[in-house]
Protein backbone atom coordinates (compact mmCIF):
# COMPACT_ATOMS: atom_id res chain seq x y z
CA UNK A 1 0.00 0.00 0.00
CA UNK A 2 1.47 3.26 -1.34
CA UNK A 3 0.13 6.69 0.14
CA UNK A 4 -1.50 8.84 -2.52
CA UNK A 5 -0.48 12.74 -2.23
CA UNK A 6 -2.64 15.23 -0.60
CA UNK A 7 -3.16 12.51 2.37
CA UNK A 8 0.01 13.99 5.02
CA UNK A 9 0.65 17.09 6.31
CA UNK A 10 3.16 19.61 4.71
CA UNK A 11 5.52 18.92 7.84
CA UNK A 12 5.88 15.26 7.76
CA UNK A 13 5.93 15.30 3.61
CA UNK A 14 8.90 17.61 3.87
CA UNK A 15 10.54 15.95 6.67
CA UNK A 16 10.44 12.26 5.17
CA UNK A 17 12.10 13.92 2.00
CA UNK A 18 14.30 15.50 4.14
CA UNK A 19 15.19 12.19 5.54
CA UNK A 20 15.15 9.92 2.47
CA UNK A 21 17.60 12.73 0.72
CA UNK A 22 20.15 11.90 3.59
CA UNK A 23 19.47 7.81 3.81
CA UNK A 24 19.72 7.79 -0.14
CA UNK A 25 22.96 10.12 0.22
CA UNK A 26 24.72 7.55 2.38
CA UNK A 27 23.37 4.30 0.68
CA UNK A 28 25.08 6.18 -2.58
CA UNK A 29 28.41 6.33 -0.46
CA UNK A 30 27.73 2.63 1.14
CA UNK A 31 27.38 1.20 -2.77
CA UNK A 32 30.37 0.50 -5.06
CA UNK A 33 30.09 1.05 -8.73
CA UNK A 34 30.72 -3.10 -9.16
CA UNK A 35 27.86 -3.28 -7.68
CA UNK A 36 25.08 -1.27 -9.60
CA UNK A 37 24.14 -3.94 -11.77
CA UNK A 38 22.53 -5.83 -8.73
CA UNK A 39 20.55 -3.07 -6.92
CA UNK A 40 19.60 -2.08 -11.07
CA UNK A 41 18.38 -5.83 -10.85
CA UNK A 42 16.76 -5.44 -7.73
CA UNK A 43 15.10 -2.50 -8.47
CA UNK A 44 13.70 -3.59 -11.91
CA UNK A 45 12.38 -6.97 -10.47
CA UNK A 46 10.52 -5.00 -7.17
CA UNK A 47 9.01 -2.82 -9.71
CA UNK A 48 8.00 -6.04 -11.94
CA UNK A 49 7.20 -8.25 -8.57
CA UNK A 50 4.69 -5.81 -7.22
CA UNK A 51 2.47 -6.50 -11.07
CA UNK A 52 2.41 -10.23 -10.04
CA UNK A 53 -0.88 -11.26 -8.37
CA UNK A 54 -1.09 -13.94 -6.30
CA UNK A 55 -4.31 -15.49 -5.17
CA UNK A 56 -6.00 -15.17 -1.84
CA UNK A 57 -9.29 -16.71 -1.63
CA UNK A 58 -11.56 -14.64 -3.77
CA UNK A 59 -9.55 -11.79 -4.81
CA UNK A 60 -5.58 -11.16 -5.54
CA UNK A 61 -3.00 -9.45 -3.76
CA UNK A 62 -0.06 -8.41 -5.03
CA UNK A 63 3.44 -7.94 -3.42
CA UNK A 64 5.63 -5.61 -2.16
CA UNK A 65 8.32 -7.56 -1.19
CA UNK A 66 10.99 -5.09 0.82
CA UNK A 67 11.91 -7.61 2.75
CA UNK A 68 13.27 -9.23 0.19
CA UNK A 69 15.00 -6.62 -1.01
CA UNK A 70 16.13 -5.88 2.14
CA UNK A 71 17.60 -9.16 2.21
CA UNK A 72 19.27 -9.30 -1.26
CA UNK A 73 20.91 -5.28 -1.01
CA UNK A 74 21.72 -5.03 2.64
CA UNK A 75 22.71 -1.58 2.80
CA UNK A 76 22.55 -0.38 -0.37
CA UNK A 77 18.38 -1.61 -0.02
CA UNK A 78 17.11 2.09 0.44
CA UNK A 79 18.35 3.29 -2.78
CA UNK A 80 15.97 0.56 -4.17
CA UNK A 81 13.36 1.39 -3.01
CA UNK A 82 13.27 4.94 -2.90
CA UNK A 83 13.93 4.13 -7.21
CA UNK A 84 11.44 1.59 -7.46
CA UNK A 85 9.33 3.48 -5.73
CA UNK A 86 9.71 6.33 -7.83
CA UNK A 87 9.10 4.08 -11.05
CA UNK A 88 6.12 2.90 -9.31
CA UNK A 89 4.60 6.47 -8.51
CA UNK A 90 5.91 7.84 -12.33
CA UNK A 91 4.91 5.07 -14.11
CA UNK A 92 1.61 3.57 -12.34
CA UNK A 93 0.73 6.59 -10.27
CA UNK A 94 1.01 4.19 -7.13
CA UNK A 95 1.96 6.53 -4.69
CA UNK A 96 2.11 10.09 -5.05
CA UNK A 97 5.16 11.99 -6.23
CA UNK A 98 4.90 13.86 -3.16
CA UNK A 99 4.40 11.30 -1.34
CA UNK A 100 7.60 9.71 -1.99
CA UNK A 101 9.94 10.42 0.69
CA UNK A 102 7.19 9.11 3.42
CA UNK A 103 6.93 5.95 1.04
CA UNK A 104 10.21 5.62 0.74
CA UNK A 105 11.06 5.80 4.73
CA UNK A 106 7.84 3.32 5.04
CA UNK A 107 9.18 0.63 3.22
CA UNK A 108 12.88 1.53 2.85
CA UNK A 109 13.61 1.36 7.21
CA UNK A 110 11.81 -1.89 7.37
CA UNK A 111 13.98 -3.32 4.08
CA UNK A 112 17.93 -2.02 6.18
CA UNK A 113 16.19 -3.42 9.51
CA UNK A 114 15.07 -6.82 7.52
CA UNK A 115 18.36 -6.81 5.70
CA UNK A 116 20.60 -6.49 8.78
CA UNK A 117 18.63 -9.20 10.47
CA UNK A 118 19.24 -11.09 7.93
CA UNK A 119 23.00 -10.68 7.69
CA UNK A 120 22.74 -11.74 11.88
CA UNK A 121 20.39 -14.59 11.08
CA UNK A 122 21.42 -16.59 7.72
CA UNK A 123 24.14 -18.85 9.15
CA UNK A 124 25.21 -20.86 6.68
CA UNK A 125 22.96 -23.62 6.27
CA UNK A 126 19.88 -24.21 4.18
CA UNK A 127 17.61 -24.33 6.52
CA UNK A 128 18.95 -20.87 8.68
CA UNK A 129 18.73 -19.69 5.50
CA UNK A 130 15.57 -20.21 4.92
CA UNK A 131 14.06 -19.42 8.84
CA UNK A 132 15.76 -15.87 8.45
CA UNK A 133 14.44 -15.29 5.22
CA UNK A 134 10.84 -16.08 5.96
CA UNK A 135 11.17 -14.00 9.17
CA UNK A 136 12.58 -10.68 7.21
CA UNK A 137 9.48 -11.65 4.54
CA UNK A 138 6.99 -11.19 7.37
CA UNK A 139 8.70 -8.32 9.19
CA UNK A 140 9.31 -6.47 5.85
CA UNK A 141 5.83 -6.19 5.24
CA UNK A 142 4.47 -6.38 8.90
CA UNK A 143 6.66 -3.35 9.76
CA UNK A 144 5.73 -1.32 6.42
CA UNK A 145 2.31 -1.67 7.12
CA UNK A 146 3.34 -0.36 10.86
CA UNK A 147 4.98 2.78 9.67
CA UNK A 148 1.95 3.70 6.63
CA UNK A 149 -0.34 3.39 10.11
CA UNK A 150 2.00 5.63 11.61
CA UNK A 151 2.47 8.53 8.57
CA UNK A 152 -1.65 8.26 8.27
CA UNK A 153 -2.03 9.15 11.71
CA UNK A 154 -0.13 12.26 11.74
CA UNK A 155 -2.35 13.50 9.32
CA UNK A 156 -4.90 13.71 12.54
CA UNK A 157 -6.58 11.09 14.00
CA UNK A 158 -9.15 11.06 11.25
CA UNK A 159 -7.24 8.47 9.90
CA UNK A 160 -6.88 5.98 12.21
CA UNK A 161 -9.21 3.65 11.28
CA UNK A 162 -7.81 3.65 8.27
CA UNK A 163 -4.49 2.78 9.19
CA UNK A 164 -6.01 0.16 11.59
CA UNK A 165 -7.48 -1.65 9.06
CA UNK A 166 -5.09 -1.37 6.73
CA UNK A 167 -2.92 -3.25 9.64
CA UNK A 168 -5.71 -5.96 10.00
CA UNK A 169 -5.88 -6.60 6.10
CA UNK A 170 -2.41 -6.48 5.88
CA UNK A 171 -2.15 -9.99 7.95
CA UNK A 172 -2.46 -12.44 5.51
CA UNK A 173 -0.32 -10.22 2.92
CA UNK A 174 2.83 -10.50 5.09
CA UNK A 175 2.53 -14.17 5.70
CA UNK A 176 2.34 -14.78 2.21
CA UNK A 177 5.39 -12.77 1.77
CA UNK A 178 6.64 -14.84 4.44
CA UNK A 179 6.32 -18.31 2.49
CA UNK A 180 7.39 -16.19 -0.76
CA UNK A 181 10.23 -14.90 0.94
CA UNK A 182 11.25 -18.57 2.14
CA UNK A 183 11.02 -20.15 -1.44
CA UNK A 184 13.24 -17.35 -2.79
CA UNK A 185 15.60 -17.89 -0.20
CA UNK A 186 15.56 -21.52 -0.48
CA UNK A 187 15.75 -21.19 -4.45
CA UNK A 188 19.02 -18.94 -3.90
CA UNK A 189 20.56 -20.60 -2.04
CA UNK A 190 20.59 -23.76 -4.13
CA UNK A 191 21.02 -21.80 -7.24
CA UNK A 192 22.97 -18.95 -7.27
CA UNK A 193 24.43 -18.59 -2.89
CA UNK A 194 26.25 -15.32 -4.14
CA UNK A 195 23.17 -13.20 -4.34
CA UNK A 196 22.94 -13.66 -0.83
CA UNK A 197 26.44 -12.76 0.24
CA UNK B 1 -19.01 -3.69 2.48
CA UNK B 2 -16.10 -3.08 -0.39
CA UNK B 3 -15.13 -6.88 -0.09
CA UNK B 4 -18.15 -8.40 0.36
CA UNK B 5 -18.32 -6.28 -3.41
CA UNK B 6 -15.24 -7.59 -4.54
CA UNK B 7 -16.40 -10.81 -3.91
CA UNK B 8 -19.40 -10.76 -5.61
CA UNK B 9 -17.95 -9.34 -8.60
CA UNK B 10 -15.19 -11.79 -8.91
CA UNK B 11 -17.65 -14.78 -8.71
CA UNK B 12 -19.60 -13.26 -11.45
CA UNK B 13 -16.86 -12.94 -13.52
CA UNK B 14 -15.61 -16.51 -13.18
CA UNK B 15 -18.94 -17.82 -13.51
CA UNK B 16 -18.89 -15.84 -16.89
CA UNK B 17 -15.78 -17.01 -17.83
CA UNK B 18 -16.49 -20.81 -16.90
CA UNK B 19 -19.87 -20.46 -19.10
CA UNK B 20 -17.91 -18.88 -22.41
CA UNK B 21 -15.08 -20.91 -22.03
CA UNK B 22 -12.30 -18.46 -21.37
CA UNK B 23 -10.40 -19.47 -19.24
CA UNK B 24 -9.17 -16.35 -17.10
CA UNK B 25 -7.77 -14.84 -20.38
CA UNK B 26 -6.77 -11.56 -18.74
CA UNK B 27 -5.09 -13.15 -16.06
CA UNK B 28 -2.04 -11.61 -16.17
CA UNK B 29 -1.65 -8.44 -17.71
CA UNK B 30 1.71 -7.25 -16.56
CA UNK B 31 1.90 -4.41 -19.18
CA UNK B 32 4.21 -1.52 -18.66
CA UNK B 33 3.01 2.12 -19.94
CA UNK B 34 6.12 3.80 -21.82
CA UNK B 35 6.82 6.84 -20.21
CA UNK B 36 7.50 8.96 -22.71
CA UNK B 37 5.35 7.67 -25.42
CA UNK B 38 4.11 10.79 -26.44
CA UNK B 39 7.41 13.23 -26.37
CA UNK B 40 7.40 13.41 -29.87
CA UNK B 41 4.69 16.03 -29.83
CA UNK B 42 4.41 20.04 -29.71
CA UNK B 43 2.99 22.10 -27.56
CA UNK B 44 4.60 24.68 -25.00
CA UNK B 45 5.23 21.66 -22.64
CA UNK B 46 7.45 20.19 -24.61
CA UNK B 47 9.48 23.19 -25.82
CA UNK B 48 9.96 24.30 -22.12
CA UNK B 49 13.90 23.83 -20.87
CA UNK B 50 13.30 20.34 -18.91
CA UNK B 51 15.15 21.39 -16.27
CA UNK B 52 12.96 24.47 -15.39
CA UNK B 53 9.63 22.44 -15.79
CA UNK B 54 10.65 19.74 -13.38
CA UNK B 55 11.67 21.83 -11.26
CA UNK B 56 8.53 24.54 -11.37
CA UNK B 57 5.94 21.87 -11.47
CA UNK B 58 7.70 20.04 -8.84
CA UNK B 59 7.56 22.87 -6.70
CA UNK B 60 3.54 23.77 -8.07
CA UNK B 61 2.86 19.95 -7.00
CA UNK B 62 4.15 20.54 -3.51
CA UNK B 63 2.10 23.35 -3.21
CA UNK B 64 -0.36 22.00 -4.12
CA UNK B 65 0.00 18.58 -1.69
CA UNK B 66 -0.53 21.59 0.98
CA UNK B 67 -4.05 22.66 0.10
CA UNK B 68 -6.71 21.98 2.55
CA UNK B 69 -10.10 23.42 1.36
CA UNK B 70 -11.91 21.72 -1.29
CA UNK B 71 -12.60 24.40 -3.75
CA UNK B 72 -9.00 24.98 -4.08
CA UNK B 73 -7.99 21.68 -4.47
CA UNK B 74 -10.90 21.73 -7.31
CA UNK B 75 -9.20 24.55 -9.17
CA UNK B 76 -6.12 22.71 -8.62
CA UNK B 77 -7.46 19.57 -11.16
CA UNK B 78 -8.96 22.25 -13.36
CA UNK B 79 -5.76 23.91 -13.76
CA UNK B 80 -4.69 20.32 -14.05
CA UNK B 81 -6.85 18.73 -16.64
CA UNK B 82 -6.02 22.49 -18.99
CA UNK B 83 -2.14 21.49 -18.55
CA UNK B 84 -2.97 18.31 -19.88
CA UNK B 85 -4.95 19.68 -22.64
CA UNK B 86 -1.83 22.08 -23.28
CA UNK B 87 0.32 19.68 -23.93
CA UNK B 88 -1.36 17.70 -26.20
CA UNK B 89 -1.30 14.18 -24.18
CA UNK B 90 -4.62 11.99 -25.22
CA UNK B 91 -6.56 10.99 -22.66
CA UNK B 92 -6.36 7.55 -22.06
CA UNK B 93 -2.81 8.25 -20.88
CA UNK B 94 -4.57 10.50 -18.16
CA UNK B 95 -7.44 8.29 -17.80
CA UNK B 96 -4.65 4.95 -16.65
CA UNK B 97 -3.33 7.12 -13.97
CA UNK B 98 -6.62 7.98 -12.51
CA UNK B 99 -7.78 4.88 -12.51
CA UNK B 100 -4.43 3.21 -10.93
CA UNK B 101 -5.06 5.03 -7.80
CA UNK B 102 -8.80 4.15 -7.65
CA UNK B 103 -8.06 1.62 -5.18
CA UNK B 104 -6.29 3.13 -2.62
CA UNK B 105 -8.36 6.41 -2.97
CA UNK B 106 -11.44 4.27 -3.02
CA UNK B 107 -11.02 2.54 0.15
CA UNK B 108 -10.61 6.46 1.96
CA UNK B 109 -14.00 7.08 0.18
CA UNK B 110 -15.60 4.14 2.23
CA UNK B 111 -13.62 3.98 4.76
CA UNK B 112 -13.15 7.48 6.46
CA UNK B 113 -16.63 8.39 6.83
CA UNK B 114 -17.63 5.13 8.83
CA UNK B 115 -13.95 5.66 11.29
CA UNK B 116 -13.47 9.46 11.94
CA UNK B 117 -13.91 10.25 15.02
CA UNK B 118 -17.12 12.63 15.85
CA UNK B 119 -16.27 15.81 16.44
CA UNK B 120 -18.48 18.36 17.39
CA UNK B 121 -20.92 20.26 14.65
CA UNK B 122 -20.41 17.01 12.12
CA UNK B 123 -22.99 15.90 10.05
CA UNK B 124 -23.97 12.23 10.88
CA UNK B 125 -25.80 10.34 8.69
CA UNK B 126 -27.20 6.87 9.33
CA UNK B 127 -28.51 4.03 7.04
CA UNK B 128 -30.47 1.62 8.05
CA UNK B 129 -28.76 -1.86 7.81
CA UNK B 130 -24.95 -0.22 8.83
CA UNK B 131 -24.30 0.11 12.70
CA UNK B 132 -21.98 2.96 12.48
CA UNK B 133 -23.01 6.73 11.90
CA UNK B 134 -22.16 8.03 8.09
CA UNK B 135 -20.15 10.96 8.88
CA UNK B 136 -20.03 13.60 6.20
CA UNK B 137 -17.26 15.65 7.62
CA UNK B 138 -15.33 12.51 6.71
CA UNK B 139 -16.65 12.12 3.54
CA UNK B 140 -15.29 15.85 3.06
CA UNK B 141 -12.25 15.00 3.98
CA UNK B 142 -11.96 11.86 1.67
CA UNK B 143 -13.00 13.86 -1.07
CA UNK B 144 -10.63 16.48 -0.20
CA UNK B 145 -7.13 14.30 -0.90
CA UNK B 146 -8.77 12.41 -3.84
CA UNK B 147 -8.86 15.93 -5.72
CA UNK B 148 -5.40 17.00 -4.47
CA UNK B 149 -4.34 13.46 -5.48
CA UNK B 150 -6.05 13.50 -8.85
CA UNK B 151 -4.28 16.86 -9.52
CA UNK B 152 -1.02 16.30 -8.83
CA UNK B 153 -1.12 12.37 -10.69
CA UNK B 154 -2.84 14.53 -13.82
CA UNK B 155 -0.48 16.99 -13.71
CA UNK B 156 2.67 14.29 -14.17
CA UNK B 157 1.91 13.42 -17.39
CA UNK B 158 2.77 17.01 -19.32
CA UNK B 159 6.47 16.74 -16.72
CA UNK B 160 7.50 13.48 -18.36
CA UNK B 161 5.43 12.69 -21.34
CA UNK B 162 7.22 15.89 -22.84
CA UNK B 163 10.71 15.01 -23.71
CA UNK B 164 12.30 11.92 -23.96
CA UNK B 165 13.16 10.11 -20.86
CA UNK B 166 17.07 10.10 -21.34
CA UNK B 167 16.69 14.30 -21.80
CA UNK B 168 14.36 14.21 -18.48
CA UNK B 169 17.53 12.13 -16.71
CA UNK B 170 20.11 14.67 -17.75
CA UNK B 171 17.74 17.65 -16.53
CA UNK B 172 17.70 15.59 -13.09
CA UNK B 173 21.65 15.68 -13.23
CA UNK B 174 21.97 19.50 -13.80
CA UNK B 175 19.52 19.86 -11.17
CA UNK B 176 22.16 17.87 -8.75
CA UNK B 177 20.69 14.47 -8.70
CA UNK B 178 23.79 12.52 -8.26
CA UNK B 179 25.02 10.31 -11.68
CA UNK B 180 24.52 7.13 -9.72
CA UNK B 181 21.12 7.62 -9.10
CA UNK B 182 20.94 9.08 -12.41
CA UNK B 183 22.17 6.38 -13.83
CA UNK B 184 20.15 3.57 -12.12
CA UNK B 185 16.99 5.01 -13.33
CA UNK B 186 17.77 4.46 -16.72
CA UNK B 187 19.27 0.87 -16.68
CA UNK B 188 16.08 0.07 -14.11
CA UNK B 189 13.73 1.42 -16.40
CA UNK B 190 15.38 -0.53 -19.11
CA UNK B 191 15.34 -3.35 -17.26
CA UNK B 192 11.86 -3.39 -16.41
CA UNK B 193 10.77 -4.17 -20.09
CA UNK B 194 13.68 -6.57 -20.13
CA UNK B 195 12.44 -8.21 -17.21
CA UNK B 196 8.60 -8.01 -17.90
CA UNK B 197 9.85 -9.81 -20.96
CA UNK B 198 11.40 -12.42 -18.84
CA UNK B 199 8.84 -13.08 -16.71
CA UNK B 200 6.15 -12.90 -19.19
CA UNK B 201 8.13 -16.20 -21.16
CA UNK B 202 8.95 -17.86 -17.78
CA UNK B 203 5.22 -17.89 -16.78
CA UNK B 204 3.86 -18.74 -20.21
CA UNK B 205 5.97 -21.90 -19.87
CA UNK B 206 4.77 -22.49 -16.56
CA UNK B 207 1.60 -22.47 -17.66
CA UNK B 208 1.94 -24.30 -20.42
CA UNK B 209 2.86 -26.87 -18.50
CA UNK B 210 -0.03 -27.08 -16.60
CA UNK B 211 0.04 -24.41 -13.50
CA UNK B 212 -2.25 -22.25 -12.43
CA UNK B 213 -2.96 -20.46 -9.68
CA UNK B 214 -4.61 -21.75 -7.09
CA UNK B 215 -4.90 -21.00 -3.50
CA UNK B 216 -2.53 -23.37 -1.77
CA UNK B 217 0.81 -23.55 -1.01
CA UNK B 218 2.18 -25.27 -4.00
CA UNK B 219 1.45 -22.28 -5.91
CA UNK B 220 3.45 -19.90 -3.62
CA UNK B 221 6.37 -22.48 -3.63
CA UNK B 222 5.77 -22.15 -7.09
CA UNK B 223 5.65 -18.61 -7.46
CA UNK B 224 8.91 -18.37 -5.09
CA UNK B 225 10.50 -20.09 -7.18
CA UNK B 226 9.81 -18.19 -10.20
CA UNK B 227 10.71 -15.07 -8.52
CA UNK B 228 14.36 -16.37 -7.54
CA UNK B 229 14.50 -17.62 -10.95
CA UNK B 230 13.62 -14.03 -11.90
CA UNK B 231 16.16 -12.64 -10.35
CA UNK B 232 18.87 -15.63 -11.36
CA UNK B 233 18.59 -15.04 -14.96
CA UNK B 234 18.01 -11.22 -14.74
CA UNK B 235 21.14 -11.13 -12.66
CA UNK B 236 22.97 -12.99 -14.90
CA UNK B 237 21.94 -10.97 -17.79
CA UNK B 238 23.04 -7.72 -16.33
CA UNK B 239 26.34 -9.42 -14.92
CA UNK B 240 27.15 -10.36 -18.98
CA UNK B 241 25.65 -6.68 -20.07
CA UNK B 242 28.04 -5.03 -17.55
CA UNK B 243 31.12 -7.01 -18.07
CA UNK B 244 30.37 -5.90 -22.08
CA UNK B 245 30.51 -2.64 -21.19
CA UNK B 246 33.42 -2.63 -19.05
CA UNK B 247 35.51 -4.32 -21.78
CA UNK B 248 34.45 -1.80 -24.08
CA UNK B 249 35.66 1.00 -22.03
CA UNK B 250 32.89 2.08 -19.45
CA UNK B 251 34.67 4.31 -16.47
CA UNK B 252 30.99 4.79 -14.12
CA UNK B 253 29.56 7.32 -16.48
CA UNK B 254 27.89 7.42 -19.81
CA UNK B 255 28.96 10.74 -21.82
CA UNK B 256 26.82 12.86 -23.04
CA UNK B 257 26.79 16.85 -24.03
CA UNK B 258 23.55 17.81 -23.66
CA UNK B 259 23.15 21.53 -23.73
CA UNK B 260 20.21 23.23 -22.32
CA UNK B 261 19.41 26.42 -23.16
CA UNK B 262 16.82 28.26 -20.68
CA UNK B 263 15.32 31.33 -22.73
CA UNK B 264 13.61 33.89 -21.10
CA UNK B 265 9.97 32.24 -22.28
CA UNK B 266 11.03 29.30 -20.22
CA UNK B 267 11.84 30.98 -16.99
CA UNK B 268 8.60 33.16 -16.87
CA UNK B 269 6.30 29.91 -17.61
CA UNK B 270 7.85 28.06 -14.39
CA UNK B 271 7.87 31.28 -12.64
CA UNK B 272 3.82 31.74 -13.79
CA UNK B 273 3.63 27.71 -12.65
CA UNK B 274 5.02 28.63 -9.17
CA UNK B 275 3.39 31.98 -8.72
CA UNK B 276 0.05 29.77 -9.38
CA UNK B 277 0.85 27.54 -6.87
CA UNK B 278 1.56 30.15 -4.08
CA UNK B 279 -1.69 31.96 -5.46
CA UNK B 280 -3.98 28.80 -4.98
CA UNK B 281 -1.85 28.19 -0.99
CA UNK B 282 -2.38 31.71 -0.01
CA UNK B 283 -6.43 32.01 -1.11
CA UNK B 284 -6.52 28.57 0.78
CA UNK B 285 -4.95 29.60 4.26
CA UNK B 286 -5.96 33.00 4.21
CA UNK B 287 -9.66 31.51 4.42
CA UNK B 288 -11.01 33.58 1.28
CA UNK B 289 -14.22 32.50 -0.66
CA UNK B 290 -14.65 29.43 1.38
CA UNK B 291 -17.02 26.67 3.10
CA UNK B 292 -15.50 23.70 2.83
Amino acid sequence: MHISDGVLPVSITIGTFAATIALTAVGVRKTKAESLPKVAVVTSAFFVASLIHLPLGPTSVHLSLPGLVGVLLGPSAYISIVLGLALQSLLFQFGGITALGANSIMMGIPALMVGWLFKQLKGTTLKSHAIAGALCGFLGTILSVGFLAALLYTGGEDFLGVGKIAFVASLPVSIIEAIIANFTVIFLFKVKPELLK
Amino acid sequence: MAIVAIIIRRLLKAARDRKAGHHHRHEHDWSVPVIDACSDLDSVFHKWDPRLKIFSILVYCFLVAALTKIIWAFCALIISLAAVKLAKIPFRNTKRRLMAMFGFLGMFLVIMPLTVPTQPGDLLLFFQPIPVPFNVRGLLVAIRIILKAFAIALIMEPLLNTAPLPVTIQALRHLRVPDMICQMILLSHRYIFVFLNEANRMYTGMRVRGFRQKTNLATLHTMGNFLGMLFVSSFNRTQRVYEAMLSRGYNGTFPVYTDFFARPKDWLFGIAWILLGTGLLLLDRTGAFIIW
